[in-house]
């Protein structure tokens, strides 16, 4: 019995002693005590009460410590979650904060953690961009961009946001590489995203080329897929559709090879789509050009093999014979080459 | 972020583009009006048994989008034969003749080739249809359309419906 009353003398000690520091005290020292303790869940328990609490929902400092704990809390339990609401809970407290006066005591520190959350948005938008989960990628990367302007309103964004489209629209386009091939709805989300990428950037050569293949492959499709006993008049219709298209891409083809006229795959854009339009005279002129790229790239090669059978002696080899007389066919249709 | 900075530069990377490379778009097209043509244009009793051959001559990519057609189509109930020829002399009896593009210049040659035969002769160079081809492929506004000269059809003993006329761009 008196082993008993002794275990209550002790413990009614302990609680009072816990709870008795925080006579008189507000929600907000409670929290920070918790915090200072690194108990996080008491922490946000009292700072949520925090603010809503008259006397402190308009001071900087609630808000302030409401966005650490929570960021504290991001880091503790939810890093590896790519919605996280404790982040962006972290990341409204902030922004309210910011609109309070008095902030700047907190300003720097709050901006620093406002960095660090953006960062983490980020690389989680960029590891979410996969078929099953870009919806995620586009939430966070917006979330990204907004914690961004809090930081500096007059960020400029511009080249992220086309780097992030158009890492978006080369996901979303890799069906089109596979003969699954992209729906129609697949096919006009990413050609949206292309054209908002050229609103920001005219000149952006991957976005002009990567729209010009859209709209091409689809055309192409089409055709593709027309059977053998299509009727005349109904192949005329399909034709009207498909040059409409060939016609709303080449733009786009054109103006890439404006910005890199040396890129192989622009000139087989530019062969193909005149080719669809059946402009044949136009479409040889970038097939020459192409073949003339190729063999530049060739030449050196083949002077390089020529020369080391030479120096090995090789001369009368099979060999040897067949590159003298691959070279010698670039320089009959290419005269240029030796000169480059 | 360097990490992320790679991921993004990755997936450009693989933006490619072209699944499409191995259509051809306009072979495609020539190919459904040659079905059409088998479909309006009626050949004597004699050739309605056997395989219905068509034939190329020269160098066309028309010939493999031709094959391609052959394996799944047939004309009636004639199965489709796609023959190529290399050389005025290797010309044998056909239904349909494509000379292309690189052998217009031989088209009185082949004429003469075929003048017994009731061969359709197919042409794709402005101006043949007036030197004895039955269709002319043309380009007209991007697109692919036909000349018919009527006469130089009938004169192979083949009948051409009206429907084809009614469809072609010019009939002579």
């Amino acid at each position: 019995m008196s082993k008993k009353i002794y275990i209550l003398f002790i413990v009614s000690i302990l609680t009072s002693s816990v709870f008795g520091q925080f006579v008189g005290k507000d929600n907000l020292s409670i929290s920070l005590f918790y915090m200072q303790k690194t108990e996080l869940d008491s922490a946000k328990k009292y700072i949520d009460l925090a603010i809503i609490d008259d006397n402190l929902k308009s001071t900087p400092k609630t808000w302030y410590y409401r966005g650490f704990i929570y960021k504290e809390l991001y880091k503790k339990k939810e890093k590896e979650n790519k919605v996280s609401p404790l982040r962006l809970i972290s990341i409204e407290s902030f922004k309210t904060m910011l609109t309070l006066e008095g902030k700047d005591e907190f300003t720097e520190s709050a901006f620093k953690i406002l960095k660090y959350e953006a960062s983490t948005l980020y690389n989680d938008a960029a590891r979410m961009l996969d078929p099953k989960n870009y919806r995620t990628a586009v939430s966070n990367y917006q979330h990204y961009r907004r914690t961004m302007l809090l930081i500096n309103p007059n960020i400029d964004l511009k080249s992220r946001d086309v780097k992030f489209k158009l890492a978006l629209a080369s996901m979303l386009n890799r069906p089109a590489e596979t003969s699954t091939g992209l729906d129609s709805a697949q096919a006009y989300l990413i050609k949206t995203l292309y054209i908002e990428i050229l609103s920001i950037e005219a000149n952006n050569s991957s976005a002009n080329y990567n729209l010009a293949i859209l709209y091409y492959n689809q055309g192409a499709d089409i055709i593709n897929n027309m059977d053998y006993d299509m009727d005349i008049t109904k192949l005329n219709e399909v034709q009207d559709r498909c040059v409409e298209l060939f016609l709303k891409g080449l733009p786009y083809m054109k103006k890439s090879y404006e910005l890199t006229p040396n890129k192989m795959e622009i000139l087989i854009g530019l062969k193909n789509i005149y080719y669809g339009l059946n402009d044949l005279e136009k479409s040889e002129m970038f097939k020459l050009k192409l073949e003339h790229m190729e063999a530049k790239k060739r030449y050196p090669v083949l002077k390089n093999k020529i020369k080391s059978l030479k120096d090995k002696g090789m001369k009368d080899s099979e060999e040897y014979v067949k590159y003298k007389t691959e070279l010698q066919n670039l320089l009959n249709k290419f005269k240029d080459l030796e000169k480059e | 972020m360097k990490k992320v900075v790679f991921i993004l530069i990755s997936l450009l990377i693989l933006s490619s583009g072209f699944k499409l490379g191995s259509i051809d778009t306009n072979s495609k097209m020539k190919a459904i009006f040659i079905m059409n043509f088998t479909k309006m244009i009626e050949w004597p009793k004699s050739y309605r048994e056997g395989n219905f051959v068509v034939g190329v001559i020269g160098d066309s990519p028309l010939y493999t989008e031709l094959t391609k057609m052959a394996k799944t189509k047939k004309v009636s109930n004639q199965s489709l034969q796609i023959k190529k020829f290399n050389t005025i002399k290797d010309i044998g009896k056909c239904h349909i003749l494509y000379v292309s593009r690189n052998k217009s210049q031989e088209i009185s040659s082949v004429l003469k080739k075929v003048k017994s035969n009731s061969t359709l002769i197919i042409t794709e160079k402005q101006g043949l249809v007036d030197k004895g081809a039955g269709i002319n492929f043309i380009i007209k506004n991007n697109r692919q359309k036909f000349e018919l000269n009527k006469k130089n059809v009938e004169k192979y003993k083949l009948k051409v419906s009206s429907n084809l006329e009614a469809l072609a761009f010019t009939v002579k």
